[in-house]
């Protein structure tokens, strides 16, 4: 751990470097971890904690294994991404910002991800998909094992 | 320099802020996050003035626009008036039951049915005195938490915190009473967190948690902490004043 | 035979269509056959001349072919045909929707045609991993020039003549900005690349870093040189991870040319440049809640009223320019300012990229000079709307922004006429809307982008965006009432001007431009309880027009709620019990025969 940190001078411009490398490392920022930056960098538990919580890009829950991230920026709004995200809410059965029981899936929503040309798109781990339908959304989940077969 | 506030000819120095220059020269402006110890916040907006600089009319915070031009100031134009019913409306949905909120709406002409509501128990409005009064200190036990409209103050994990020294100082700083101190027994509960209180050795009142003591003599030393309150060490230091008065 | 290169396009959207794969088996099949061809990959911009849509997208150079929607297994009968023989393989052209056929080169459709490339210059010509390609281009003459002929005084009376004003939002004039920030002699000073874009519908300062990262390093550099700066940093948003890539390995490039570093090409001057990931935080793109976020805070921005040339990062005098600002720099330097004053309007100089995206039928960044009207950007840049579906609005400037409607279509296109209008600029952003998009849902939208994004400091912003919200969602839902609309006013009116910073003073903007131009459609949720572009599910209803039905059955296959029945030769209608009013039938509809009622039966 302590590598992780010290991959940074112990200065307070670093802390928001050093949590997102956690949040690579994790997934989620561990709140024992969290303790442990505080006391490495001197820098009070509540500050991080504010941080933490501000930045949508660190998350203080465990993530699933397969990120959703389904785009509502404005061109994706208005080609329909509300059917694309009510698609993988039945079919996963969560809603933004949950992540499925088995660990699976979690899934968020963006606002936007800078590929208003080929408007729906979502992004699992990395991975685009655009123009979307909720048929092609089914097809996608069902690839990483996400759809049931009922 | 002078500036010219509601038709007032007021003397004022470079940078000093509109509000400090209104209050000395006897000009209500309202406030919630202004604290003269823990200033520049910002946050609450009851403090806006219309100013005119060099011709150019604009909206300013009092309590953190600095002075640099001879500038005009109207602290209750109608646009003021309206820009404070309106904010005051707003946090009257956030705390529907805050009784400093609802005086100051009877000031400002707040009509008494509005359309928001909001969580009857709430009375914070999101200021950060008491956040900025918990860093100061040094203990920075809470801190504001999430973003927009879901924003709050809380400790780290909604959890007892670690730092905290049950000082007060959040509560004593808050314009609206939100953050609850409950004694009872030698006990004082602030933040989900218990403290022992020690008393007074003087009268015997208990005044101050063990924690805040402690810290005061790490930050202090030994000697200059001692186990009084703030009325008795008042009441020594006016004695010792009547002492030396009375020798002379 | 001749030798040829190949460039297959490696941006997010040709990702999207596995380019990846394309790449891989043309680079294979190249080899196999000893074909006397360079395969690269490179990076182009999304949806760089709209054609992303279209990709993944090859050229072949130096023939000018460009192949559109190219999938793996076309990969043998490019290198057979075209490459080793220059055939054109003519079912891989792209077509023009315009001049109804297909085209040889991107470049020859109207939507490139009428464009003109300043900032964009290099998009999509070069390999961003590659400085000698944007050496090639002429990269870097521009920061020689800088350093041995001219004096730091010359360089900002340049780029001060040059009329050039922030391509971010604000539309502040550069020139001011730099020569204010050297009058302080108080070092150190920061030369800082807002990166951090976030407007929903704005992809411009993305496609650069990726496309160019070397222009934006060199106009930074540049302007440090004129201010008297030793350090910079470029804030890039944690979403663009291809961006962040690229443009680190630029700077380490140019360190490793003395480009950038310790004595700048034997100058004697000294400038180096730091990468900041953003946090995802749209508020962190207002300049003082990102330099905030550089010191290792939370994103939360102070008031202006003493400006970050001053008092800027750490207290510091700062430069903070935008990445399109930046990527302006370099040629303004070389080409000079008279040549740049000689493009665009009066008060507003030069081109500006715009992402033209939603309901048009090319999308893409388009880079056009100043004062262009909206309906040629709309109509013959973007091709008209999808479907020839019936024109509504643009908006422009992303949340800060507002809708401007038909009767506005003429607007040449520049800083001030926009705020005239009641939009912005914004980092040029240009959505088109159209019969199907709903106004008060699209305001609502932004107001509910604001509630997540706001940082939640000041009262004005906060509770004022909140309860505008809920104001405009009753609205949506049927229970809006007419006085609503006074007080909905009347908050834009006292959050615009209470706010702190600039967030919440423009957050007013999509209602207040909603309500100007569109308040015809607010009364049909009010009173008539319906909503005419059949969004609002509580004031919807479809029908299928009898008349129109094609029975084809398109909608019913489309239907998630399976409400809509019918056979072959009969017309299909709907069952509005079971319709959940998504609109794909009305959307999937060829013959436009599904519409939305004119009277919703409650």
């Amino acid at each position: 751990m302590r590598t992780l940190f010290e991959k940074y001078p112990k200065e307070k411009r670093y802390t928001l470097s050093i949590l997102q490398d956690l949040q690579k490392q994790y997934g989620y920022i561990p709140k024992d971890k969290l303790i442990e930056l505080s006391q490495y960098m001197g820098i009070p538990l509540s500050r991080l904690y504010s941080m933490a919580t501000f930045y949508k890009a660190l998350s203080l829950k465990p993530k699933g294994k397969y990120i959703i991230k389904v785009c509502d920026g404005t061109a994706c709004h208005i080609r329909s991404s509300k059917t694309i995200l009510d698609e993988i809410e039945n079919t996963l059965g969560i809603k933004p910002g949950e992540t499925t029981d088995d660990g699976k899936f979690s899934l968020e929503t963006v606002n936007c991800l800078g590929s208003c040309a080929i408007a729906p798109v979502m992004v699992i781990n990395n991975k685009y998909y655009g123009k979307l339908t909720s048929s092609m959304v089914r097809e996608i989940l069902k690839e990483y094992g996400g759809a049931d077969d009922e | 320099m002078k500036i010219i506030i509601d038709n007032i000819e007021c003397e004022a120095q470079k940078d000093e802020t509109l509000l400090q220059i209104a209050r000395r020269n006897d000009i209500h402006i309202p406030t919630l996050c202004h604290n003269d110890a823990l200033p520049g916040l910002g946050s609450c907006r009851l403090c806006v003035v219309e100013i005119v600089d060099k011709g150019r009319r604009s909206v300013v915070a009092s309590c953190i626009y600095p002075v640099r031009n001879e500038i005009e100031v109207y602290t209750c134009s109608d646009k003021i008036k309206n820009i404070r019913r309106n904010l005051l409306m707003l946090l009257r949905g956030r705390v529907p039951n805050d009784e400093t909120i609802k005086k100051l709406c009877k000031e400002y002409l707040v009509p008494d049915r509005i359309k928001f509501s909001g969580d009857k128990d709430e009375h914070c409005i999101l200021c950060g005195l008491c956040v900025k009064a918990c860093q100061e200190l040094g203990a920075s036990a809470i801190s504001t938490v999430n973003r927009g409209i879901t924003k709050k103050v809380t400790t780290p994990y909604d959890e007892p915190s670690a730092q905290c020294i049950g000082c007060g100082s959040c509560a004593y700083v808050c314009p609206t009473d939100a953050i609850k101190i409950e004694e009872k027994d030698g006990i004082r509960n602030i933040w989900n967190k218990e403290f022992q209180l020690l008393r007074c050795t003087r009268c015997g009142k208990p005044f101050a948690t063990k924690e805040q003591l402690e810290y005061n003599r790490e930050k202090l030393g030994e000697a200059h902490v001692k186990l009084l309150c703030e009325s008795c060490k008042k009441a020594i230091i006016a004695e010792k004043l009547k002492d030396i008065y009375e020798k002379v | 035979m001749m030798s040829r290169t190949v460039y297959v396009c490696c941006g997010t959207g040709c990702l999207a269509n596995n380019s990846m794969d394309v790449y891989k088996q043309l680079k294979k099949l190249a080899q196999k056959y000893e074909a006397d061809v360079e395969v690269k990959t490179i990076v182009k911009a999304t949806g760089c001349n709209g054609l992303c849509e279209k990709g993944p997208l090859v050229k072949i150079q130096p023939d000018n072919i460009c192949y559109s929607k190219v999938k793996p297994d076309d990969a043998e009968e490019i290198v057979k045909r075209t490459l080793m023989n220059g055939e054109i393989i003519d079912r891989l052209l792209i077509y023009d929707t315009a001049l109804k056929r297909r085209v040889i080169s991107h470049k020859d459709t109207d939507f490139y045609k009428c464009q003109m490339k300043i900032a964009l210059r290099n998009i999509g010509e070069i390999d961003p991993a590659n400085i000698d390609e944007y050496m090639e281009r002429g990269g870097y003459k521009a920061l020689r020039k800088a350093l041995f002929q001219m004096t730091p005084q010359d360089v900002i009376s340049e780029i001060e003549r040059s009329g050039l004003r922030g391509r971010g939002g604000g539309g502040f004039p550069t020139g001011v900005k730099w020569r204010q920030c050297s009058k302080f002699q108080n070092f150190p000073k920061y030369v800082i690349c807002n990166g951090d874009e976030g407007d929903p519908g704005a992809f411009m300062d993305r496609s650069i870093m990726e496309g160019d990262p070397n222009t934006v390093i060199e106009g930074m550099t540049i302007c440090a040189y004129s201010i008297n700066s030793n350090r910079g940093f470029i804030y890039i948003r944690d979403e663009y991870s291809l961006a962040l890539n690229n443009m680190n390995n630029a700077l380490n490039q140019a360190r490793e040319r003395g480009l950038l570093g310790k004595n700048i090409l034997n100058s004697g001057f000294d400038f180096d440049i730091e990468i900041v990931r953003g946090g995802g935080a749209f508020v962190c793109g207002e300049s003082t809640a990102l330099m905030q976020s550089i010191e290792g805070n939370v994103g939360e921005p102070r008031a202006k009223y003493i400006r970050s040339v001053e008092k800027g990062l750490w207290g510091q005098p700062t430069v903070l320019n935008n990445v399109e600002t930046w990527a302006n720099i370099p040629e303004i330097i070389m080409k000079g300012s008279d040549w740049f004053c000689s493009i665009g309007t009066e008060n507003s100089k030069g081109t500006k990229v715009f992402s033209l995206v939603g309901k048009v039928k090319n999308t893409g960044l388009v880079e056009i000079p100043m004062g262009t009207t909206l309906r040629e950007l709309v109509y013959k840049i973007g091709g008209g709307i999808i479907g020839d579906k019936k024109f509504k609005a643009v908006q422009t400037g992303g949340p800060s922004g507002g809708c401007i409607a038909e009767d506005l279509l003429d607007l040449p296109v520049d800083f001030d006429s926009l705020k005239e209008a009641g939009s912005m600029m914004g980092s040029g952003g240009i959505i088109v809307m159209d019969e199907r998009t709903c106004m008060i849902d699209v305001a609502r939208y932004y107001l509910s982008f604001l509630s997540e994004e706001s940082c939640g400091k000041c009262v004005a912003c906060r509770e004022g965006i909140k309860r505008m919200l809920e104001i405009l969602t009753d609205i949506c839902d049927g229970k809006g009432i007419e006085e609503d609309l006074e007080l909905l006013e009347s908050l834009c009116h006292t959050v615009e001007e209470a706010s702190l910073c600039g967030l919440g003073k423009t957050a007013p903007n999509p209602v207040l431009t909603t309500l100007k131009h569109f308040r015809n459609e607010y009364y049909a949720h009010i009173i008539e309880k319906r909503c005419p572009a059949g969004v609002c599910p509580e004031l919807t209803a479809y029908e299928i027009d009898k008349k129109l039905c094609k029975s084809c059955g398109l909608c019913a296959k489309n239907c998630p709620a399976s409400a809509i029945l019918g056979k072959r030769g009969e017309a299909y209608s709907i069952n509005t019990q079971l319709c959940i009013k998504c609109g794909n039938c009305i959307d999937s509809c060829r013959f436009n025969a599904v519409k939305v009622k004119k009277e919703v039966g409650k």
